[in-house]
């Protein structure tokens, strides 16, 4: 193991695969997507103590949509904003409950203090402050270009308010009902707003890397199941023949006469509506789409792997060792199949990409991914953002699943580079 | 004298295809027997059907598109392997009958070491724990001569040349000891200073081991160093049978003679004179001429020839050791005739 370790760092391939930067800076991304996929799924082994949860990213961190990429929000969504959290801590105050829950992402509302009375006036009098100010802000039919309001007579009103300014206070007012984050807190936060909320006011930045793990999830099994099973009935067919060949051929080419996108549309339409679609556990509600796209994504694998035992069957490697004395079938795992073994590596290569691809588009569709957020899922839900001008929900699912895709599509084609032989350039 | 009981004894052997163009004879009534510890060597040229026999022994044929006639015998020990099951097949191969392919440079998987693919044939055939095993493959190794084996053991077949590959072939054929090794041109790949260490490695081999051997080839060369007796084919017959030296010195068939004529010699003093060929081409296998398969280039053919193929019958004088399938043996004198005197002579020189 070592050795064949020092043999590779020796090899002409990887030396040549190093000089490629931009192919090392792509590793670098896939391997930086793993470690994120990773963490994030120790969410449902440790929950509460690494990774994400679906719960937490189904949560709101605000409760009006933010802003993401650095765009500033307009005056109007800044009053909104200020508006429905005065309301929600009044509506607190008044309950008496205290606010220890920590609905909205990590602001603490002052957890436990509410009680004592000082707390609680000081709450009041920042309620009606806000209240005030948003009274005199209303008065504005249209905050992002305010027009002083104006006497009977069309002149200005010497009473009227400095909009940017009053909102300033606004916001300052809303910010004292919170307690002061610490600077761990206040990073976690911008890091949580970095790109934007969605309209239920849940942070993109959770949801898109949370995806990286579905994504991640169904690129591996989908690619590892079809991979193995499109090898197995490929070797097998092009070994054994007739009436075995027959079957295997009449399957994919069956298959494979139907248009991609539909078949797979229907085959994961055929399993709703089954036990998968009542499941809690969110992995196990993947199945269906596990499902669907190993049963289409076999053919590509089992076709190329079908040639090349047809090839590899007629070497006399493989009739030394009928003359040896094996079996068939042992032949068939452990002297064909083996000799296959580079073109399941690019095969899984493409599938990988391809289920990434494919489960973005069937989420899309509302076929994929059910149960908690996926890059498909969060472009299918700003759909009705994207026509008013609000694109960061499309925008950080977009940029996260490219990145991966081209990093990934670099990469292999390094490694080709690098390591085929017969490959020039 | 008695002669032993032959190890192999091939009766009769008849192997037809399944093709698109109807049904196909590769080989035809095919009979030899093999002494245990001599070699057999089987000539002919391309086609004649000279794998196709060794592959039918072996049954390595693809079963699907092949058909062995069931009159034919194909009896080692007891066993008729030509309608032998499966399973025993899987325990006569490798074991008791082993064999070498043409080919070193795709004989061996790529993908593992030689080391491995010597412990897996002696893994299935034998009783050997992991430590056994592994030493038993290095001495195999060293038996056909590879220097370093303990560390060539662990290499994989791109680190051998193609004639150390041979070798470990030989030496995976071996393994089990079996009772007879059927090597289908194993020196054709090589080159020729390879091809005689090859030869001599196996002859022996065969003298330690007291296998018998048998050796298909083209080369007459070959058959003359390390052969004891030899067998002609010819269009999916065989045509002549018989001791290598009498085979050499006094061919009884036409078609013999003009192959051992066709072999370059030093010292002919023929110069300015091509090498003799032999006219003609070899007939279609679905289109077989009613008599002797040769007629068509044959320089002594007659009418008779034209008509009834002759059997394979004892060369006159000689008894049972020496057999040949032709009406008019070489032996005999020369039937006269005038029409196909042009088809064996060789042609005038064209080039100095």
């Amino acid at each position: 193991m070592i050795a064949a370790f020092k043999r590779l760092k020796a090899s002409r391939g990887v030396g040549k695969f190093c000089r490629n930067r931009l192919a090392v800076a792509a590793l670098g991304i896939i391997v930086l997507y793993a470690l994120v996929g990773g963490w994030v799924a120790l969410g449902d082994l440790l929950p509460g103590r690494a990774g994400i949860t679906y719960a937490q990213v189904e949560q709101p961190v605000w409760p009006t949509p933010i802003n993401g990429f650095g765009i500033p929000a307009t005056n109007e969504r800044r009053v909104e904003a200020a508006r429905i959290i005065t309301r929600e801590v009044k509506r607190a105050v008044n309950n008496g409950e205290g606010f220890t829950d920590i609905r909205y992402g990590l602001l603490h509302i002052l957890p436990g203090t509410a009680d004592s009375d000082t707390e609680l006036d000081r709450l009041s009098t920042l309620i009606e402050e806000s209240e005030d100010l948003y009274d005199q802000l209303s008065e504005f039919d249209d905050l992002n270009s305010p027009e002083p309001p104006t006497l009977d007579d069309g002149a200005p009103d010497p009473d009227s308010i400095d909009v940017p300014s009053t909102i300033a206070r606004l916001e300052g007012a809303v910010r004292q009902m919170f307690a002061p984050l610490s600077g761990w807190q206040s990073l976690k936060q911008s890091l949580l707003h970095s790109l934007g909320t969605d309209r239920q006011g849940r942070s993109n930045f959770l949801r898109v890397i949370f995806s990286i793990k579905v994504a991640l999830q169904v690129g591996i099994v989908v690619a590892i199941i079809s991979v193995l099973v499109g090898t197995f009935l490929g070797a097998a067919a092009a070994y054994f023949g007739g009436w075995v060949d027959h079957a295997v051929v009449w399957l994919y080419s069956t298959l494979s006469s139907m248009p991609e996108l539909i078949l797979l549309a229907v085959l994961v339409y055929a399993f709703s509506g089954s036990v998968f679609d009542k499941v809690s556990n969110p992995w196990l509600a993947l199945v269906p789409v596990y499902a669907a796209m190993c049963m289409e994504f076999w053919i590509g694998p089992c076709r190329v792997i079908r040639g090349e035992t047809l090839k590899l069957k007629e070497l006399e490697y493989v009739q030394a060792a009928t003359a040896i004395g094996f079996g068939r079938f042992y032949i068939l795992l452990k002297h064909v199949i083996p000799n296959t073994v580079h073109l399941m590596f690019i095969n899984f290569s493409l599938l990988f990409i391809a289920a990434i691809k494919f489960e973005v588009v069937l989420s899309f569709l509302g076929l994929g991914v059910k149960v908690g957020p996926s890059w498909g899922r969060m472009i299918q839900e700003s759909t009705q953002e994207v026509i008013n001008g609000i694109f960061w929900q499309i925008g950080a699912a977009t940029v996260f699943m490219f990145v991966l895709v081209l990093a990934f599509n670099i990469v292999s084609d390094a490694l080709q580079d690098a390591f085929d032989p017969k490959h020039v350039g | 004298m008695t002669t032993p009981s032959p190890i192999l004894s091939v009766r009769h052997l008849t192997t037809r295809f399944r093709t698109d163009r109807g049904i196909v004879t590769a080989i035809d009534d095919v009979s030899f027997d093999l002494y245990p510890g001599e070699t057999l060597g089987i000539v002919g040229e391309s086609g004649c059907g000279k794998t196709v026999t060794s592959k039918s022994i072996m049954r390595l044929l693809p079963e699907r598109t092949t058909i062995i006639d069931p009159s034919s015998q194909i009896m080692f020990e007891g066993t008729n392997l030509a309608t032998a099951d499966d399973r025993t097949m899987r325990r006569i191969r490798g074991d008791r009958i082993a064999m070498i392919f043409q080919e070193p440079m795709t004989s061996l998987n790529p993908v593992f070491t030689i080391g491995w693919q010597l412990d897996e044939a002696l893994k299935y055939h034998t009783d050997l724990g992991r430590a056994a095993r592994r030493s038993r493959a290095i001495e195999m190794l060293k038996l056909v001569e590879i220097p370093n084996a303990e560390r060539r053991v662990d290499e994989y077949p791109h680190q051998l040349s193609g004639g150390m590959r041979q070798r470990v072939m030989i030496a995976m054929a071996l393994c089990c000891e079996p009772d007879v090794l059927i090597a289908d041109e194993p020196t054709t790949a090589l080159d020729v200073t390879i091809q005689a260490q090859i030869l001599a490695l196996m002859e022996n081999l065969r003298k330690r081991l007291n296998t018998a051997i048998i050796l298909i080839t083209h080369n007459l060369g070959v058959v003359a160093q390390v052969c004891d007796r030899v067998a002609v084919m010819y269009a999916g017959r065989v045509i002549e049978v018989g001791g290598v030296r009498r085979i050499f010195h006094d061919p009884q068939h036409p078609y013999t003679r003009a192959l051992l004529d066709s072999i370059p010699k030093a010292g002919r003093k023929e110069h300015g004179k091509r090498l003799p060929t032999i006219e003609g081409i070899v007939p279609s296998l679905f289109d077989l001429p009613k008599g002797c398969r040769f007629a068509d280039r044959c320089a002594r053919c007659q009418p008779l020839c034209r008509d009834t193929e002759p059997e394979l019958l004892p060369a006159e004088g000689v008894g049972e050791s020496h057999l040949k399938r032709c009406h008019f043996p070489l032996s005999q004198a020369a039937p006269v005739t005038s029409a196909s005197h042009a088809a064996m002579t060789s042609s005038p020189g064209a080039r100095p």
